[in-house]
């Protein structure tokens, strides 16, 4: 992988390496890969699905990804008691993480339970019954990952590392990954070792901003509009991106560590006091 | 598996040492400084050298003065309100040291009791980065660009 394009796209650093250089009509095609993807799920931007839906609730064909992240976010929802879903994005919102980026906390809202009766998708379509901002951060990063990985491959490089801001996936030689200690960027707790697979993480400590009763971030539990409190950050291996991603969110909640198991998943996590705790595997060591 | 109860009142807290770092360095390195109430924005960016994918660290001279540096603050769980006091130690921009104490009232979860875990250890300090072999690194420096710009933002106008 001797050739590493470095680019900014949906607010993170991107970058892709490959043993060959990747022509301008390749990045080009990356670009629009991830601009088609944003335009669909980001709920920041005027102009996407996700925004015209929660103004207009209707019936749509059912975009690219939708049944992949929503099957897998029905899973995960059951996995975690409800705490994991894709109709969080008013409660993330209402504590002030909206599209304006406002950070005004209007208090706890939690997200409709029932939001697979409200929500409904199979091959053909997508139909929201409410209006309901939809929410894909739990999965959607790691789902584009998955997604420029794939149209890399089909553009006939064989290997390649597609890292989005330290989500990463990788098809070729195993390399070796820091994981970033969440009270200080410039220690690690651990090292995973990626080989043809994906690494994960999330954190609270970045996306977090001042609160009416307290500090707030963006991992919140849908059943009750509050942010988690007893998990900093996790990590974790899986054979794509996507998945690697829910199990990275779902061991901010109890069912996580059951999840990650049915999936084969290797996970780390340090709790806020400064704990680590890891899965059974050999992939990620931990400088206990 | 059983918690201790240190542990546990560290847990009552999310990104505690986060949240109250900057409070405490925020004091220009005096003694000490007490925040009470709502914490401020967590940016440990500004109190840590920011580190590059390639696993290499860009930090250079400190930015804050070493020292111990405590905070008191509460938050808000689902369940209950939580006090807590953190303290914090600084070498060189590095966190060594985190300590909380407080009087948890939250009720304890099973989530500590897994049988899915494999492993568990106290406080991990961690290695500098520049002293392990890595090609990149994993985790929240790099992947909130857009985000960490605009609460900067906020900020700037709150102060002026």
């Amino acid at each position: 992988m001797d050739h590493v394009w470095r680019f900014e796209a949906i607010g993170t650093v991107w970058e892709i390496g490959t043993a060959d250089p990747l022509p301008e009509g390749e990045r080009d095609a990356v670009r629009e890969a991830i601009d088609d993807f944003d335009h669909t799920w980001s709920r920041f931007r005027a102009d996407s699905l996700v925004t015209a839906l929660s103004e207009q609730p209707q019936e749509v064909p059912t975009p690219p990804d939708a049944v992949a992240m929503l099957d897998l976010y029905r899973e995960l929802s059951q996995a975690t008691g409800g705490a994991v879903q894709p109709l969080v994005g008013d409660s993330l919102a209402a504590r002030g993480y909206d599209a304006a980026y406002s950070f005004r906390d209007r208090g706890a809202m939690p997200a409709p339970a029932d939001w697979t009766s409200l929500l409904e998708w199979d091959d053909g379509a997508l139909v929201l019954h409410e209006p309901r901002l939809i929410d894909v951060g739990a999965i959607g990063k790691g789902r584009l990952v998955d997604v420029v990985h794939d149209l890399l491959g089909s553009l006939g490089h064989a290997e390649r590392l597609v890292d989005a801001g330290g989500d990463l996936r990788l098809s070729g030689a195993p390399i070796r990954v820091g994981l970033e200690h969440p009270f200080d960027a410039a220690r690690a707790i651990g090292v995973a070792i990626v080989a043809d697979a994906a690494l994960c993480g999330s954190a609270v400590n970045r996306r977090a901003w001042p609160g009416e009763h307290g500090g707030l971030h963006h991992v919140l539990d849908a059943r009750t509009g509050e942010p988690v409190p007893a998990v900093a950050a996790t990590w974790a291996i899986a054979p794509r991106a996507m998945l690697a991603d829910a199990v990275a969110t779902a061991l901010f909640f109890d069912g996580g560590g059951a999840f990650a198991a049915r999936h084969g998943v290797e996970w780390v996590r340090m709790t806020t006091d400064g704990r680590a705790e890891w899965s059974a595997g050999r992939r990620m060591e931990v400088f206990a | 598996m059983k918690l201790s109860p240190t542990a546990r009142q560290g847990s009552a807290l999310f990104g505690i040492a986060g949240t109250l770092l900057l409070a405490g360095c925020a004091a220009e390195a005096s003694s000490a400084e007490t925040t009470t109430g709502t914490p401020v924005p967590q940016t440990t960016a500004e109190a840590s050298p920011t580190t590059t994918s390639a696993g290499s660290s860009t930090g250079s001279g400190s930015t804050y003065k070493d020292g111990t540096y405590t905070a008191d603050g509460s938050y808000q769980t689902p369940e209950t309100v939580e006090k807590i006091s953190v303290s914090i130690t600084l070498r060189g921009d590095t966190v060594t040291k985190v300590e909380v104490t407080g009087d948890p009232q939250a009720a304890e979860t099973k989530h500590y009791q897994s049988q899915f875990i494999g492993g568990i250890s106290a406080q991990v300090v961690g290695k500098k980065l520049d002293e392990i072999s890595v090609s990149r690194v994993s985790g929240s420096s790099l992947t909130s660009k857009g985000f960490t710009q605009a609460l900067a933002a906020i900020r700037n106008e709150a102060r002026g």
